[in-house]
């Protein structure tokens, strides 16, 4: 977990085949509250560009992207 | 009761034909002027030439052939005497000299045309009394085939009289003149016609055909005629 | 529903009824003959799932307000308002059907579901009654299209990454890029999804038949077309279209993904590039030598390969996966005698993206599909589209079919003689 953000929800969505990322995290984050930030893990490499393009569309947040090997982790900030 | 005899052979028919024809024309038109699919809806594996194929598919029907014999039996039985009693009303009208390369007295088949024709019809309906088929069934189909049901029952007791019961007070050549009178547009009733023992199913046979004419063009028979293009559009 | 509403839902069918279209409202005799013929009503023996009804949904609210008829004598073809229950209605018809047209082949006339499940989907669409998902991706999709700069650097990291992976794996000429992106004057432009699964064979295979090819920045899976909005499908199809004119590629070459091919080979329009399915490209190099792939790396394993709806029975790539499989095994066994009337995986028409939500329905309405691999005996199962392979793995946990699903073309990837 990154130091400076506070993370309420983590998903692992780590294997799952396209478009499930992104599915699942635009229900996960239906279930924290506004404001509240969730982690999801996941190894794909297009998530790299959907999910900024889904935060975008959906008007939530990315707060920040960490890659560590395989495995790309979001930080994504519920603003609606 | 002669008026009765004689709006039903006479104005309805008329009014049956010309509506028949205007609605059938109309909704041709309308239908073609629209604009096409721009994708092809083709199913594959393609097979040339596609035109004939779908003639094949419009007419011989194989996928039903496959997946329902009988029903497919009682489709072809259907339309093939339909086919024949058209025909056979033609030869009503005037004598056809190249319907008649099989020498055959006016209407072809011995009666057994008209009674495959019922038979099938019933089936059609009875089968829609049962589900599934029942419950894809809206009230038209019910009226349409109890409607051919009924013309198809009274237009053949004509013919099956004359065949069976050798009842002879009518013959071909009397509703010839009635119909050849119809089409050059001198209509005339004989008092044979009306009078005779067994013109009320003529009355009937004509009242429930013009009503099948009538509803034709509105309903989903029209498959008669779109039946080719849209096989043409599944073979691509 | 209040009239203005009703109006426009009315509106946005209207733009809908074409020739075609039309023809397919007003021929059905419903008489039955497609009973069998979907999958779900196969499975689950429910008369909702007949094709004919589905149609009757839409067909009863076309007569009310499109057709004489229905306004003067409505009950005579059970003419319908168009209502919140209809909508309902609408929604069930719509999103139970995957869209096979498998229907069509029964059918005497050849009434395509899928064109008239289209109406059902726009109307929900124009009521925001569809499933919100579909959207939201197929939005995410355009969005990208968009504002490609921002998306890009971050795409390009993460393909370096499988770069590495692809490196590791098999060997590339001195000099190449595993994964070419960008490349103007390439010949040929792969359209991929966002998995990994789908890039790194695929670059295997078009390194090994030394292809000038290049990668695309867009993922090829239409959302739009899903979720049946014209506009839609066409700014998400138009993405790829404008890419490939920009890079003067001769080809596009989509992955497997059977409704992103048939939408770009069926709906794109005269282009200067030919579309091809990765299938048909991979089909293509063995046959004239330009890969090869070693029999013996499948060895003993009887397959079976479903035919993709989208690819085969309605976008004719039928032979080509066979002469694949032909190379692969001496032991491939057929799943229906005749491809046009293969069942569907039960996953089509955007069911699998529906995920957890639909996935009881999407069990049992599939299970004519499971005795039908079943019935070959094959122990791996190939297939072609991302929908069908997801679709089919979730049968083979539910059902413990214990067979191995696989993509056909990381078969080849596996196997080739390097
Ligand atoms: S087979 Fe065709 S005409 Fe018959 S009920 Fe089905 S869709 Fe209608
Ligand atoms: S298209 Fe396929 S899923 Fe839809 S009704 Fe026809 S057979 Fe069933």
């Amino acid at each position: 977990m990154s130091a400076d953000i506070k993370v309420d929800k983590i998903m692992d969505l780590k294997g799952m085949p396209c478009p499930m990322p992104v599915v699942k995290v635009s229900k996960g984050i239906k279930e924290v509250a506004i404001g509240q930030v969730i982690e999801a893990h996941t190894t794909d490499p297009g998530a790299l560009a959907d999910f900024p393009a889904w935060a975008r569309t959906s008007g939530n947040e990315i707060l920040k992207t960490d890659q560590t090997g395989d495995v790309i982790k979001f930080y994504i900030k519920r603003k609606v | 009761m002669d008026i009765v005899y004689y709006i039903v052979l006479v104005p309805m028919v008329y009014v049956a034909c010309v509506i028949f024809v205007v609605g059938t024309v109309v909704r041709l038109v309308k239908l073609f002027m629209t604009p096409k699919h721009s994708a092809t809806l083709q199913i594959f594996p393609e097979r040339r030439p596609r035109w004939l194929w779908a003639l094949g598919d419009a007419f011989l029907l194989p996928a039903t052939r496959r997946y329902k014999p009988f029903f497919w039996v009682v489709l072809m039985l259907f339309h093939l005497a339909f086919l024949l009693l058209i025909v056979g009303h033609i030869e009503l009208i005037a004598e056809i000299k190249p319907f008649q390369v099989i020498p055959h007295e006016v209407f072809l088949g011995r009666g057994f045309v008209g009674l495959v024709l019922a038979l099938a019809v019933l089936y059609f309906l009875f089968r829609r009394f049962v589900s599934p088929t029942k419950d894809l069934s809206v009230p038209e189909d019910y009226y349409l085939l109890i409607l051919l049901f009924l013309s198809v029952l009274f237009g053949s007791q004509m013919d099956w009289a004359r065949r069976w019961y050798g009842y002879d007070s009518l013959s071909a050549a009397d509703y010839r003149e009635y119909l050849s009178g119809l089409l050059y547009l001198r209509p005339h009733v004989s008092i044979d016609l009306t009078a005779s023992g067994h013109s009320f199913m003529l009355l009937l046979h004509v009242f429930f055909a013009n009503l099948f004419l009538l509803f034709l063009p509105f309903s989903q028979l029209m498959h008669s005629i779109f039946s080719l293009p849209m096989n043409k559009l599944r073979r691509g | 529903m209040d009239t203005k509403t009703r109006d426009e839902l009315l509106k946005l069918f209207q733009s809908k009824l074409n020739q075609t279209m039309r023809l397919y409202l007003e021929t059905c005799t419903r008489c039955g003959i497609c009973t069998e013929a979907c999958h779900a009503y196969a499975s689950m023996g429910q008369v909702r799932y007949i094709s004919a009804y589905r149609h009757e949904i839409v067909r009863r609210i076309y007569k009310r307000y499109f057709k004489g008829r229905g306004k003067l004598w409505p009950s005579v073809g059970e003419a319908k308002e168009l209502s919140e229950t209809a909508l309902d209605e609408l929604y069930e018809a719509a999103y139970s059907c995957t869209g096979c047209r498998r229907c069509m082949m029964y059918c005497p006339f050849g009434i395509d579901t899928q064109m008239l499940m289209s109406i059902a989907k726009l109307l929900l669409v124009g009521a925001h009654a569809e499933p919100e998902i579909l959207t939201m991706l197929a939005d995410t999709s355009i969005e990208k299209g968009k504002s490609l700069d921002i998306f890009k650097e971050s795409f390009l990291a993460g393909i370096k990454r499988l770069e590495a992976e692809v490196v590791k794996k098999w060997r590339i000429e001195a000099g190449k890029k595993a994964i070419p992106i960008d490349v103007e004057g390439a010949d040929l432009l792969y359209v991929a999804l966002a998995g990994a699964h789908s890039i790194i064979p695929a670059a295997a295979v078009f390194n090994a038949a030394g292809e000038k090819w290049t990668l695309s920045f867009f993922e090829a899976v239409n959302f739009g077309a899903f979720v049946g909005d014209p506009t839609r499908t066409r700014l998400i199809l138009d993405r790829i279209i404008n890419e490939a004119k920009r890079l003067k590629v001769k080809e596009v070459c989509i992955c497997e993904c059977g409704t992103a091919f048939r939408t770009m080979k069926q709906m794109s329009g005269k282009q200067p590039f030919e579309v091809s399915a990765i299938t048909e490209v991979h089909a293509r190099y063995l046959r004239a030598g330009r890969i090869k792939v070693d029999k013996s790396r499948f060895k003993k394993k009887p397959i079976t390969y479903h035919d993709p709806c989208q690819i085969a029975r309605n976008a004719g790539v039928i032979d080509e996966p066979r002469y694949i499989l032909r190379h692969l095994t001496d032991d491939f066994c057929e799943m229906s005698p005749d491809p046009r009337y293969n069942w569907c995986c039960g996953g089509g028409g955007g069911l699998v993206a529906l995920g957890e939500d639909n996935l009881d329905f999407r069990m049992k309405s599939a299970r004519v599909k499971v005795d039908q691999v079943k019935a070959t005996g094959a122990e791996i199962l190939t297939t072609a589209c991302e929908n069908c392979h997801t679709q089919l793995s979730n049968l083979n946990d539910h059902y413990k079919m214990g067979v191995d699903v696989q993509f056909l073309s990381s078969m080849v990837a596996d196997a080739l003689v390097q």
